[in-house]
């Protein structure tokens, strides 16, 4: 038996060899981490692991044991968005959708280890994140915003 | 008049009833009558908008929202049309039991065709409003005027009657007037301006649903036996181990279709790699490396797409004359989400949630499949995680639905990311030839183009094969090729194909009797709106300067397009710098809808230009996954500068797939300007020397 923190809340796995991904999304019923290539590639999966960015398809829910993990569902506080999903919305930083919340976890992560990235430091955070819409003009653009806007908190 | 209309226009609001097949004037691009002539002839009228009793609207389209934003830009056009906010108009999409039939969303047709439609039954609500208030008020209508949701005296806003109180609970239907006049684009309040994605928010917070995330109480995951190789059969098949795994629930044999249901997707494919399987497989598959002389030797039933007269007696009237072949690779269109459906039966009653461009054909397959009649399916189609053209064609919906017959509880069948790319369709391969007849001042007497197009719908290879250069002996002929792969919908078909070889070949052109390739190309424009793209393109990108510019045009689905591109080459890796786009698709509804669909064509172009290739080989495709094959990324992206330049009285066109079919072209061209290779091969990264 295997217990972990999804966004606050406990869970019980009963192997540990569990697919972090499918537990998420079909025990947890978080829906929001996508499955785009099951092979680490892609991003589409991507959670935060005690703050650190983390491919959920290629990992087992043993491996993050006691683990603190948080998904797409739960950045947002008391209904307002996280700075970084607000940056995607003002930006439109998005078409199908589908690999955004993988892109906002990532960046998420990105901003909690350095408060102003450089654009250079952001389109490498990104870079093993794949949008096929191809938005990723805006995907940039939204992270810089977000970067501006809560850099000089600190946070 | 269905009789699920008719229900519908029972309920409270006032409901606005309108045609099916809409009678719009199809596109005048010699492939239109192929690609978009057989809309069904469903004379059934159906419900296109409800204004609510509490004075907010809903609008049904049968359109699929895949990322393109039809459901911001619809939401756009009804709210401008009836005056309210656009945060009261809902947009119901694509749910075969909600909306009018549609024949699938492909074709750039949502806003030029349903958009239009929608704007008239908005109007023909809003003239409805006016004259209710014109009872209530007794004031003739003339003098009324509709703002905010409110109908008021133009003299007296006091005395403004919200729409909820004119409606006042009642079901009122009206039939859309096919002759309404809509607003004028120097009149709108919304449509023109900037906005933000209506469905954002869902897609930041996770709360957005694709096929992928639904999941009905009881629900078996499938694993579904396919075929190790192209047309490989079946020759026995165990299944008694599978069954014994953990979690199974039931195996499957009926037929063509053998599945392990299990009680997680984890499960299943673990079963299901224990099936004992024996397949019968052919040896006579070709492989990537045959396509060029196999679409050569294969080439059937010319077409003549664009003639003019007489090419020998162009060919003897030039002072030079060129000769060149490209050819392209199948593409894949990769999109982000792999397809799912999921079924759920419910007594004689299936519902079947499933990702595809096609709700209402899949329900006529599935019909056909399954022997039952239509008004016993519903087929609902949530978000969609990409799409570009494949998908349309949707087996696994059947699947689904014959595996929860059979199981008595709900199934999802999920393509991995192997089998999406695998099981898939693939933007068709192309060998082009021509021959181009030109004098020494630029002009061009005489082209000749012969287009090998792999796959048996001959339409797919003559979008854009016709060349928009002033040229008095013309003769441009579409060959339909054997395709050893399924070959399918992909952003702009052929267009792409067509206009990388015409581009890259007036790209040589200009470069033997050095001239400027944009002057070479304005020598031999005379469409005003051709010209208007090119000038505003190079002059935002500021042509000229510097080694690495690339240049080429287009037209796709009545839309002008053309692309000034800056890059640099080192060693084997093209690194595309800024991109300018110039595109005119008349009237814009929803100016950064329209720059997302140019920035995403321009990406998804420039991985087909680059990288992107099927390799196959024994009737197995050998790299479908992301490990090898190559799709832009983050840190391959350029800046993308698009430059709007239609006009607000010309119809809308197409926006999502015009600014794809020249920029493989302008990026090979930009290849040649700085290191001097000229490639006509792609992807061209293979080519660099």
């Amino acid at each position: 038996m295997v217990t972990l923190r999804i966004n606050g809340q406990p869970h019980e796995a009963a192997e540990p060899g569990r697919n972090l991904l499918s537990f998420i999304r079909y025990e947890a019923g978080l829906t929001g981490t996508k499955y785009g290539c099951g092979e680490g590639l892609c991003g589409a999966c991507t959670v935060l692991v005690d703050g650190q960015a983390l491919r959920s398809c290629t990992t087992t829910v043993g491996a993050v044991a006691g683990g603190d993990i948080t998904t797409i569902e739960g950045l947002a506080t008391d209904g307002a968005l996280h700075p970084v999903q607000q940056a995607f919305v003002d930006e439109s930083a998005m078409q199908c959708g589908y690999c955004i919340p993988g892109f906002i976890m990532t960046s998420v992560a990105l901003l909690a280890r350095d408060a102003h990235p450089g654009s250079a430091q952001i389109r490498e955070a990104l870079a093993l994140n794949m949008c096929r819409c191809g938005t990723y003009q805006r995907i940039l653009r939204a992270v810089e915003q977000a970067a501006q806007r809560t850099g000089g908190e600190g946070s | 008049m269905s009789s699920d209309t008719a229900a519908a226009l029972r309920e409270p609001g006032l409901h606005v009833v309108g045609q099916v097949a809409m009678g719009f004037p199809l596109p005048r691009q010699s492939y239109a009558n192929a690609a978009y002539g057989n809309t069904k002839p469903d004379t059934v009228s159906a419900r296109w908008l409800t204004v609510r009793p509490d004075g907010t609207v809903v609008a049904y389209a049968g359109k699929v929202e895949y990322g393109q934003g039809i459901r911001t830009g619809l939401a756009i056009e009804v709210a401008d049309e009836l005056r309210v906010p656009l945060a009261s108009v809902e947009v119901v999409l694509a749910d075969t039991d909600l909306v009018p039939w549609d024949m699938g969303t492909f074709g750039s047709q949502s806003t030029a065709r349903v958009g239009v439609q929608l704007r008239k039954a908005a109007a023909t609500a809003r003239q409805a409003l006016i004259e209710m208030a014109a009872d209530r008020l007794d004031l003739p209508a003339g003098e009324l005027i509709a703002s905010g949701g409110r109908v008021a005296p133009r003299s007296d806003a006091s005395r403004a009657v919200p729409y909820a109180d004119l409606i006042a609970g009642r079901s009122i239907a009206h039939d859309v007037d096919d002759a309404i006049a809509l607003t004028a684009a120097a009149d709108f309040t919304v449509m023109g301006r900037h906005h933000l994605r209506v469905d954002a928010v869902a897609r930041v917070t996770g709360a957005a649903i694709y096929t992928q995330d639904i999941a009905p109480e009881g629900m078996l995951f499938a694993a579904v036996l396919r075929p190790p190789s192209r047309g490989a059969q079946l020759a026995s098949v165990d299944l008694s181990v599978a069954e014994r795994m953990p979690g199974v629930a039931l195996t499957v044999s009926d037929g063509d279709l053998v599945a392990v249901l299990a009680d997680t997707d984890e499960r299943a494919t673990r079963a299901a790699a224990v099936v004992q399987a024996q397949w019968s497989e052919r040896t006579d598959h070709p492989s990537h490396l045959d396509l060029p002389v196999l679409l050569l030797s294969s080439g059937h039933d010319p077409f003549v797409t664009q003639e003019a007269g007489a090419l020998d007696e162009g060919f003897r009237a030039a002072e030079g004359v060129l000769e060149a072949t490209y050819f392209l690779p199948y593409v894949s269109n990769a999109p982000m989400e792999p397809r799912a459906a999921v079924a759920r039966w419910e007594g004689e009653r299936v519902t079947v949630w499933a990702g595809t461009q096609r709700p209402f054909g899949i329900r006529t397959e599935l019909a056909q499949a399954l022997g039952i009649d239509e008004t016993q399916i519903r087929i609902i189609v949530p978000e969609v995680g990409g799409a570009f053209g494949s998908k349309s064609p949707y087996p696994i919906a059947i699947e689904a639905a014959r595996l929860a017959k059979l199981a008595g509880r709900p199934v999802r069948v999920a393509y991995d990311r192997a089998d999406e790319m695998t099981y898939a369709t693939f933007r068709p391969a192309a060998l082009i030839t021509i021959k181009s007849g030109f004098r020494a001042d630029g002009t061009i007497v005489a082209w000749q183009s012969d287009g090998y197009h792999a796959g048996d719908r001959p339409f797919l290879g003559r979008r854009g094969s016709e060349t928009p250069y002033e040229t008095p002996h013309v003769r441009v002929t579409t060959y339909t090729s054997d395709s050893p792969l399924p070959s399918g919908s992909y952003r702009s078909l052929g267009g792409a194909a067509n206009h990388f070889a015409r581009e890259v070949h007036i790209d040589e052109l200009a470069a033997l009797l050095k001239i400027d390739p944009v002057e070479m190309r304005l020598r031999n424009l005379a469409n005003p709106r051709f010209r208007r793209v090119l000038e505003r393109a190079a002059e935002a990108h500021g042509w000229g300067g510097g080694k690495g510019q690339g240049v080429a045009i287009g037209v796709d689905v009545g839309s002008y397009a053309a692309t000034c591109v800056q890059l640099d080459v080192q060693g084997a890796e093209a690194r595309v710098e800024r991109v300018t786009v110039a595109l005119d698709c008349g009237l814009v509804v929803n100016p950064d809808g329209v720059r997302n669909q140019a920035e995403g064509s321009i990406v998804q172009g420039m991985g087909t230009a680059l990288y992107e290739a099927m390799d196959f080989h024994g009737g197995r495709v050998l790299n479908a996954g992301f490990t090898r094959y190559r799709v832009p990324r983050s840190n391959d992206a350029p800046a993308i500068e698009t430059v709007l330049c239609g006009d607000d009285t010309t119809p809308s066109t197409g926006a999502g797939e015009p600014a794809i079919v020249p920029i493989a072209a302008a990026i090979a061209n930009a290849v040649y300007d700085r290191t001097g290779q000229r490639i006509r091969e792609l992807p061209l990264q293979r080519q660099l020397r």
